[in-house]
Formats: structure tokens, sequence, C-alpha cells
């Protein structure tokens, strides 16, 4: 079903196989998997050893899916960025949530692997990129009790202006000896909080007056004083563990700061450009897993007498869909490859955030667009739990709000395009 | 090989700049001096305690007139040569014995160090390198940009092994001045690195 419009992609064997490969996998083993982890009551069962998280985890592990964004030169998989996109996509069609595991899980060994030196590439980035056994696993601590997306909104450098008009931030870092002391709360949407060993934290530094006033740092989460809440029960992206987590005292060395004033201010929007693009590829893949699966059962559903493809309005609905995917993956695609080229080429850290949250808008209204209009050709059926489609509709629905809501995402980007355009 | 910092290392900076298109293609809009700032540390000293070292750093050194050298006298760094090498460095260069004072520069501890800076200016201006000389104590206060950090961190940066960004984001080197300007030309500072240090060898 799937056609290749890049003629450069399609005709390269080697991204044939990378995509026939990749999409093996996400069919046999990351979609079962995360269609029995959505079906579980208790999300305490999601991430239990038992779980079939944890097998997930280390598949993608051992085929290096864990290191597609650590720098080459100390460990990554070496990966241009059609090749990264290919596979974001064909994941994301298996599940989006449990590649949002593999997505975080990188974010604090890649940017240590980028911007660090020493004892924080052979204690953490070295382990991590060797780790086949899910013994290290990330997240990304970012949103807080009192400021939710709002917290993306302080990494566009065009909002610097204003950033204090936003909540000066919780979770503080003091220093403390030769490192420093880490209190306060992030909030329950902490993707992989429950399961991670680590996180990528965003803090606030003296005077603790504004969130640009930040750094980003590495924290071991076996610490005395790391406290992690329970996982929270949510309607779609329930393969997605996501908690809070508290600092009560937590130190850690100085090396483990690893993005601090001016950089933070200046530079931390480079991440979201990242996560971004991450996001916007796997809701791509999100809206052809649902494009897919309303096609199919089009042709083989039969109302009046005929498939229900060959009813007008169907006929319409998919064309519109179709669209929707084509058009996500070539823009998703095309951003990807700008932010790559400034991060891991020109290494210059200087990507048009305004174009990078544009991707992670589009791909996830794309497949929240494409996974309602493929639920609705289901009609009543779509509603209940022997089809796919419902879980895809309720994975969409959820990737409006994590990583930053659509409208916040959309109002940094705006305040850039002002500013810049 | 050049030895850093030396004459030699100068000569052949200013050279790989001119001769660098990517170079002045990435900073062709760049405008701003540095005051560069190098720390005295171990790796400091184990390179002075070489020949070539030590000679390099003199003829580092002996680019600047007498009474820049003079400004020295009663800093840390006036102190390392006049008290523990036994040259103060406002001496002639014919004066500077380099047997005597390898002879005593394995007497130097790092803590001998503490505080011991050489200074030296840059004037990067639209993709061309108008100056790159050691100045003394004091001068070029105003420069829109401070780097400085250890001896060994900034061999990182001119040998090309590490990148300045990184060295910078962990705290390896600090930078003062006009951030939200470095940060929209980071292409002239990525190139700097890539194109005209790494040209460089140093040993």
């Amino acid at each position: 079903m799937y056609f290749e419009i890049d003629p450069k992609v399609r005709e390269d064997k080697g991204l044939s196989l990378l995509r026939e490969e990749t999409h093996r996998f996400a069919e046999e083993v990351i979609r079962p998997a995360a269609r029995e982890l959505d079906r579980m009551s208790d999300p305490e069962q999601v991430i239990a050893k038992d779980s079939p998280y944890w097998d997930v985890l280390k598949q993608m592990k051992k085929l290096g899916y864990h290191r597609i964004f650590i720098d080459p030169d100390y460990g990554g998989l070496g990966v241009n960025a059609t090749e990264a996109h290919i596979i974001l996509e064909e994941l994301g069609w298996g599940s989006v949530g449990l590649t949002t595991a593999i997505g975080v899980d990188q974010i604090a060994p890649a940017v240590a692997s980028l911007f660090a030196m020493g004892d924080v590439i052979e204690k953490i980035v070295k382990p991590w990129v060797e780790d086949t056994e899910a013994k290290y696993h990330g997240c990304w601590g970012v949103t807080e009790p009192e400021c939710g997306s709002d917290y993306i909104m302080a990494c566009e450098e065009s909002f610097l202006p204003h950033v204090k008009e936003l909540h000066p931030g919780e979770v503080r870092a003091d220093e403390d000896g030769d490192g420093w002391v880490i209190n306060g709360p992030k909030s329950s949407w902490i993707s992989s909080a429950p399961t991670a060993t680590h996180v990528g934290l965003h803090v606030t530094l003296p005077p603790h007056d504004s969130l640009a006033n930040g750094a980003f740092c590495i924290v071991p989460l076996d610490q005395e004083g790391v406290t992690k809440g329970k996982p929270v029960d949510k309607l779609g992206l329930r393969d997605d563990p996501q908690g809070d987590i508290t600092f009560d005292n937590v130190h850690i060395p100085d090396d483990y700061m690893l993005i601090r004033p001016p950089f933070y201010e200046f530079r931390i929007g480079q991440i979201i450009c990242t996560t971004s693009c991450f996001m916007g590829t796997v809701f791509t893949g999100l809206a052809r897993a649902a494009f897919e699966e309303a096609l199919e059962y089009s042709k083989n559903r039969v109302q009046e007498g005929k498939p229900l493809c060959e009813h007008q309005l169907v006929k319409q609905k998919l064309y519109k869909m179709f669209e929707k995917v084509e058009s996500s993956r070539c823009y998703t695609r095309k951003i990807m490859e700008h932010v790559w080229e400034k991060t891991y080429i020109e290494r210059t850290f200087d990507a048009s955030s305004r174009h990078a949250l544009s991707a992670q808008i589009y791909g996830k209204r794309s497949a929240f667009e494409v996974a309602y209009e493929a639920l609705q050709i289901f009609g009543g059926y779509g509603l209940t739990k022997d089809f796919l489609i419902e879980k895809l509709f309720r994975d969409a629905r959820a990737g409006l709000i994590e990583d930053g809501t659509t409208e916040v995402l959309g109002l940094a980007a705006a305040y850039n395009i002002v500013q810049e355009c | 090989m050049a030895i850093f910092p030396s004459r030699e290392w100068v000569e052949a900076v200013l050279q790989a700049a001119e001769k660098s298109e990517k170079y002045k293609e990435a900073a062709k809009d760049w405008e701003g001096d540095f005051l560069s700032i190098i720390e005295g540390d171990e790796e400091f000293v184990r390179d002075l305690s070489r020949r070539e070292g030590m000679e390099g750093f003199i003829s580092f050194l002996d680019m600047m007139p007498l009474e820049a050298r003079r400004k020295y006298n009663g800093t840390p760094m006036g102190d390392v040569f006049e008290k523990k090498l036994g040259v103060p460095l406002d001496s002639p260069a014919d004066k500077f014995s380099i047997d005597e004072m390898l002879s005593m520069v394995s007497k130097l501890s790092v803590e001998d160090l503490k505080g011991a800076c050489t200074y030296f200016w840059s004037d990067f201006w639209h993709g061309s390198v108008r100056a790159m000389k050691p100045v003394a104590p004091g001068e070029h206060e105003d420069a829109t940009f401070k780097l400085s950090g250890k001896y060994s961190a900034w061999k990182l940066m001119v040998s090309g092994k590490q990148d300045t960004i990184r060295l910078v984001m962990s705290n390896k080197l600090k930078l003062e001045g006009d951030m939200s300007y470095v940060m929209k030309h980071m292409k002239a500072v990525v190139a700097l690195t890539k194109e005209v240090f790494a040209g460089v060898p140093i040993d």
C-alpha cells in the first residue's frame, strides 16, 4: 500500500530495506504489545517487571533505536535525517506510546553526547549506548504542576522578553559544594517517569526569578530524595506510562549540569526543535496507520450492496485522509532534515524553531483529523474494542496535549514568526 | 606541528584564516574582538618543561613590546617567571636562558601557577582576522567578548579535538559578552575551530 513519492528515497535499496525491516518490527512486535498494554485496566500493570513494555524496550535497544539522536562520535546510530525519519514513522505506525518511550529515553544522553565531556561521557553516555537490556531508561522532566505547556513557551527565544509573565518554576537547583542540590515537583505528565532510571531535567537557577534563568541536567533517579508518583490512568497513549517526580534535596555532581546559562536561555529551544520533529514524524506514522485501517475496512465492509469505499462520501473522506498523511510525511521529513543539518552536521544549533514547532503541530493535527475521519468510516464498530481504530483515535487525541498543547506550541511558533519574518 | 601558544602558531593561524574560503563565508557578518585568557595548569607546566614548549612560549611573549611585558610584573604570571624561573618577563629576549629555565621548571608546581594567566587578543572582522597577538594584563578589557579557561582546555579547542561550544557548555571555557550575538553567528564560531584552528596542528 505504501508508495514513496521521493524518487531518491524510493530508488535507494538500503532505505527500502530499512523501512521494510522497521515496519516488520513495528507490525510484529510493537503493535501487538501496544494493544496489550493499552487494554490493561491498571497502569501499574504496564510498568510491572513482567510487562511487555520491558520486552519491547529491550528489543528496541538491541536494534539500536535508543541511539538515533546520540552523537555518532559517542556511540550514536549514525543515521542521517531521512533514515531517522523512516525509522520513526514506522515505529509511530506501530505505536506512538512505545515510540515515545524510546524517544524520551535518549534525550538526556543525546544532549550529553553533544555538549558534555569527561565523567558524564564515561559514566552515562557510554554505558547507555551499550545497554541492550534496558538497564538505563530515560525520561524528560519539563512541565510542572504550576506551569504546564507554558514551560515550552519559555524555551522559545522570541518569547524571552515576556518570560517573566510566566510562573518562575518549581524545580530549583542551587549550588551545593562541588555540585548541585535539586528541590521541587515535576508534573504528572512526564512520559516514562514511572519506568525511568534517569531524567533529563529542566531546573531554574538562583535567584529563581524566571524559567529562562534555567539549566538542563541529568539526574539518576535511584537516589534518596527522589519520589515517583503512581502512573496516570488516562484516555490515550496508555502504553506510554506517565507520572510525576518530586525532588527533595537530591544531589548531582557539577558535570551533570549539561546546559547552563547563558546557553540555556538562548539554545534550550533547540532541544524542542529535535523533539518537535520526532513528535511530528511519529504522529505521521499514526496518521498513516489510521488511514490504512480505514481504507482496508472500507474495501471489505458492505453497505447498501457495495463496499463502503464505493460510496462517494467515503471516497471523499479517504482522499482527504490520504492528502493529510502524504503532506505530513513530506513536511515533517523536510524539517527533520533541516534540524538534523543544524544539530548533527553543521553543529550551529540554530534550527528554525517556527518550522520545527509547526512540524510537530502539523503531524499531530493530521493524525487527529485522519483518525477522526477513519473512526467515522468505521461507524459504530469504530467505537468498539474489536478494532484498532479506537486506540489510534484516543492516542491521536492525547497527542494534541502531550509534549505541549498544539495551541501553546503554535503560540510559541507565532512569537518566532512575528520576530524573525 | 606548531607549539601553542607561539609566534609560529599565531602566524600559521593567520595564514589559515586567510586561506580558508569556508571560514570567510561563515564569518562574513561577524564583527567583534576577543580577549582570550589562558590560565596555567598542570599541562602548561608539562609543556613548559619541554624545550620546544618553553621556546614556543617565549617566542609568543616576545611578540609583545617590552612595555607590555613589563605590565606582567607583579602578576602571578610575572611572579612565575621572575621568582620561579629566574627571569623577569620584561627581560630582553637574549636574557632568556632556555637551559636554565628548563632546569628550574621541574620545581614548578600547580600551586605556583595559581592565578597565572596569559592574555591574547584577536580581532575578527567580516571573515578576516585583523589581529592576533599577546597583550598585557588590563589591555583590551573592553573587548566585545572574553574567553577564559585553563591551558588544557584551550589546547583541546585550538587542536580541533573539541569544539568551542562543547568546551563552553561543559564549563571548561567561560565566555562573556553578548551571547545572543554569538548564538546568531554560530557558523562563524564553528568555522573558526573547524576550518582555522584545526588546520594548524599543534604539538
